[in-house]
């Protein structure tokens, strides 16, 4: 450690800078103690030599009076000289009312040095009263007359002597008190401050980080009182620290957890998605390879029928002429309808089949976004239950009440059986155990000039939770059993993108009611 | 009308009515304390009707215009002033009281009583104290009759009196000095120019210095160091005019009247001083 770094690290110390301004109010209290001691003491002197000077001159004054208003230069010499005999006495002079000297001394032995000039007025007595005055019972009058002076001069030249002295003496005892008391000062505060640092070094461990440190301070006043609180502090700390730290770990976990959820979560998606596209794609190539057989079958049943047409009469003239005969086991008059309506059956499933792939087609490759203005919502109803018909199971009762003046709207029917579809295979799997009631309803409500369709199940319902985040994209209780998690997300844009809106209701344990509303089209009466 | 009348006369009823015609005339100098002792005297003594009339109440007293307007059978006159301003008439006989310089006026015929007791009160009290040569300060000028007066009763006494004359306050110390040693008492005289503020202390310093008693013509003397004092009475001294003011409004004429010195004598004693001098007066306390 460089010699400015230490200086510098001992000016910051506190322990220092208390001693510091310790020892420097001890010098200055010292310093002003002494200067006012010296201070009075020389006004003492100075009033001591002033109260002397004016006692001598007024004995003097005293003593000179008779002898001053007789004028007696003699008496008064030697009340000069009596005076004079005092050592600090330099000079005597008496004079009379008109300021002549009657008599004057100088002491011989002046002394260099200060002297002091002393002037007291001699007066004649007051409150003695004339003769006169005193027969007639006058009242006395306290009137002092001047009738001379005295004038001393004084010595102060000892007086500066006994000054230094004073001074020198007062300095030495000053700087030894002072050095006492710093000495005395710097072990007191050595002693108070060693807690002080005991207790700056614990706050330090704790401020760096070690929390388990503690401050090893046992004592009761302030600086222990603080010791405690630190400790409780550290302890305090130290405890949220570990609690902070199980709380990382515990988010950290769960957060560990929720990632997985949702990766699990986003992969199912995609895969359902997938599964869609794929399914999409399936539909469309089942298609293309159903419809080209099954536009032969209906071309052999066409071909069939034409040929039987043709035939039948050949039979005709046969069995008439030859009797009864057998077509394929059975008798001709028995095989001869059959055949013909066995070709008609041919040719109409074969058209339902053409049909039942065309919506499959659709409802997989998508309708394009075309806006009908002519759709009819009953139309759209029935398309959607055809394609559910093979999704109809045993225990689903579906019941339709399909209003007869509902106008035309303005729509996609594609979409709109898609949000149908949705709505009703939803209703369809809320009911427990796949059994139960499905009522499908269509209305017109004039007033407000809005077409309804309501999907009515009697299943297990909604929970409020599950109602809240009912049109969040890919959330579905169903994604175990295949759901998306985008059928009503995609079916509320729909509706929304039509104008209308999509409403949800649904009483946990008793069944939901979903509710299609959308504006009547222009062209509607 | 008839109103107005009535509210004149009693207004003239109420208006303050002339002086009514009296006896004296008292004319005070001044309203001080001994003046109005010395004045209660006069009235104890003398029931006569009387108006008093101090002269320091008015810048200027026409004496003679009032006694012309109210004819007054006498006028006592209390302090030289008023002894002065009575002289200026001739009209009523005066009398006088606590006047220190009486003799000077002598234009009207005028007596009293006077300030100083007879020389006899004095010697007597120093012939009680053992005294046979007493020191005497004073001014001829001022004190010369009463001097001699008291040298001849001295000399009948049997006592000395050593006289220092002064004719300037500043020259009773000498004067005092002079008598160191050659006289066993001191007689303080009221003579101002013996006796001036300034030079009181130098007979008590005597006094002490010498061992000798000092007696003087006021008790408080005795505090500063006198032996004996014998003050007057002004009440008496009022009684004492009183009872002249009577005589003469009884009829005696006033030049029948003698001076009289005040025959009242209040001595007063320091027994601490007698008690230092080591000295008893002679015949009691």
């Amino acid at each position: 450690m460089t010699g400015g770094l230490r200086v510098s690290r001992i000016v910051k110390n506190f322990r220092f800078r208390i001693y510091l301004i310790f020892t420097v109010t001890i010098a200055l209290l010292t310093a002003a103690f002494a200067s006012f001691y010296v201070i009075t003491e020389v006004n003492g002197f100075q009033s001591t030599l002033e109260r002397e000077g004016r006692l001598l001159a007024t004995i003097l004054a005293q003593n000179a009076r008779l002898p001053l208003f007789a004028e007696n230069r003699e008496a008064l010499a030697l009340l000069a000289a009596g005076t004079a005999r005092y050592p600090s006495v330099l000079y005597v002079s008496i004079s009379n009312a008109e300021g002549r000297a009657l008599t004057e001394l100088k002491n011989p032995t002046e002394k260099r040095g200060g002297a002091i000039d002393m002037e007291v007025e001699v007066t004649s007595p007051g409150l003695v009263a004339s003769p006169e005055a005193l027969l007639l019972g006058h009242a006395p009058v306290d009137e002092k007359r001047v009738i001379g002076r005295v004038h001393l001069r004084l010595d102060t030249s000892g007086a500066r002597e006994r000054l230094k002295k004073l001074v020198a003496a007062t300095i030495a005892i000053g700087t030894l008190f002072w050095i006492m008391v710093s000495l005395l000062s710097y072990q007191i505060l050595k002693r108070v401050t060693s807690s002080f640092n005991l207790l700056m070094r614990g706050i330090e461990d704790i401020g760096s980080g070690n929390l388990s440190a503690r401050v090893n301070l046992d004592s009761d006043d302030e600086l222990g009182r603080g010791a405690n609180a630190i400790n409780a502090m550290a302890a305090s700390l130290e405890l949220r620290e570990l609690e902070n730290l199980s709380l990382q770990e515990e988010l950290l976990m769960s957060m560990r957890l929720e990632v997985q959820e949702e990766k699990k979560r986003v992969m199912a998606r995609l895969i359902h998605t997938n599964k869609m596209t794929s399914l999409g794609l399936l539909l469309s190539s089942m298609a293309h390879e159903i419809n080209n057989p099954n536009a032969s079958i209906r071309f052999s049943g066409h071909i069939i029928a034409k040929m039987w047409a043709d035939v039948v009469p050949l039979l005709d003239g046969v069995w008439r002429e030859e009797g009864e005969f057998y077509l394929g086991g059975i008798p001709f008059q028995k095989a001869r309808g059959a055949l013909a309506e066995n070709a008609a059956k041919i040719v109409e499933n074969s058209e339902r089949i053409a049909r039942v792939v065309q919506g499959l087609r659709d409802y997989g490759v998508g309708g394009g976004a075309r806006l009908r203005p002519d759709l009819e919502l009953n139309g759209a109803v029935a398309a959607a239950l055809s394609v559910l018909a093979c999704q109809m199971q045993q225990d689903v009762w579906l019941k339709t009440a399909l209003g007869t003046d509902i106008p035309v709207i303005t729509g996609n029917q594609h979409q709109i059986e898609q949000v149908l579809i949705n709505l009703i295979l939803n209703a369809m799997q809320s009911l427990p155990e796949g059994r139960g009631e499905v009522l499908l309803t269509t209305r017109h409500d004039r007033e407000a000039g809005e077409v309804v369709v309501e999907v009515e199940d009697d299943g297990i319902g909604i929970s409020a939770e599950t109602m809240e985040r009912l049109f969040e994209p890919f959330f579905s209780t169903k994604l175990d059993r295949g759901g998306s998690g985008l059928g009503l997300y995609i079916s509320q844009y729909i509706v929304a993108e039509h104008g209308g809106r999509l409403q949800l209701s649904s009483t946990p344990g008793r069944g939901t009611l979903a509710r299609v509303i959308l504006p009547v089209g222009p062209g509607a009466p | 009308m008839q109103f107005l009348r009535s509210l004149l006369i009693v207004l003239l009823l109420l208006a303050p009515l002339p002086a009514l015609a009296y006896d004296i005339l008292l004319l005070q100098s001044l309203r001080e304390k001994g003046y109005d002792e010395a004045v209660k005297g006069v009235k104890r003594e003398c029931p006569a009707t009387m108006r008093t009339v101090v002269l320091s109440d008015y810048a200027e007293t026409d004496i003679t215009r009032i006694i012309r307007e109210e004819h007054p059978r006498l006028i006592i006159a209390v302090g030289d002033r008023a002894l002065e301003v009575a002289g200026k008439q001739r009209n009523a006989p005066v009398l006088y009281m606590m006047a220190l310089h009486a003799k000077s006026n002598q234009r009207v015929v005028a007596t009293g009583v006077g300030m100083l007791f007879e020389p006899a009160r004095y010697l007597a009290v120093f012939d009680s104290l053992g005294s046979k040569r007493v020191g005497v300060v004073c001014d001829p000028a001022k004190s010369g009759a009463y001097l001699k007066r008291a040298q001849a009763t001295a000399k009948r006494s049997g006592i000395d009196l050593v006289v220092r004359e002064v004719h300037s306050p500043k020259e009773t110390l000498a004067m005092l000095d002079s008598l160191r040693g050659k006289v066993d008492a001191l007689w303080m005289l009221p003579d101002a120019t013996a006796v001036s503020p300034e030079t009181t202390e130098a007979y008590f310093l005597f006094s002490q210095g010498e061992r000798v008693p000092l007696v003087s013509f006021a008790e408080v003397y005795l505090s500063m160091g006198g032996a004996v004092a014998l003050g007057i009475d002004r009440f008496d001294i009022g009684r004492q005019l009183g009872a002249m003011a009577q005589s003469v409004l009884e009829g005696t004429p006033v030049e029948a009247i003698a001076f009289q010195a005040p025959r009242r004598v209040m001595m007063k004693v320091n027994d601490g001083v007698l008690r230092r001098l080591k000295i008893s007066i002679a015949g009691g306390g």
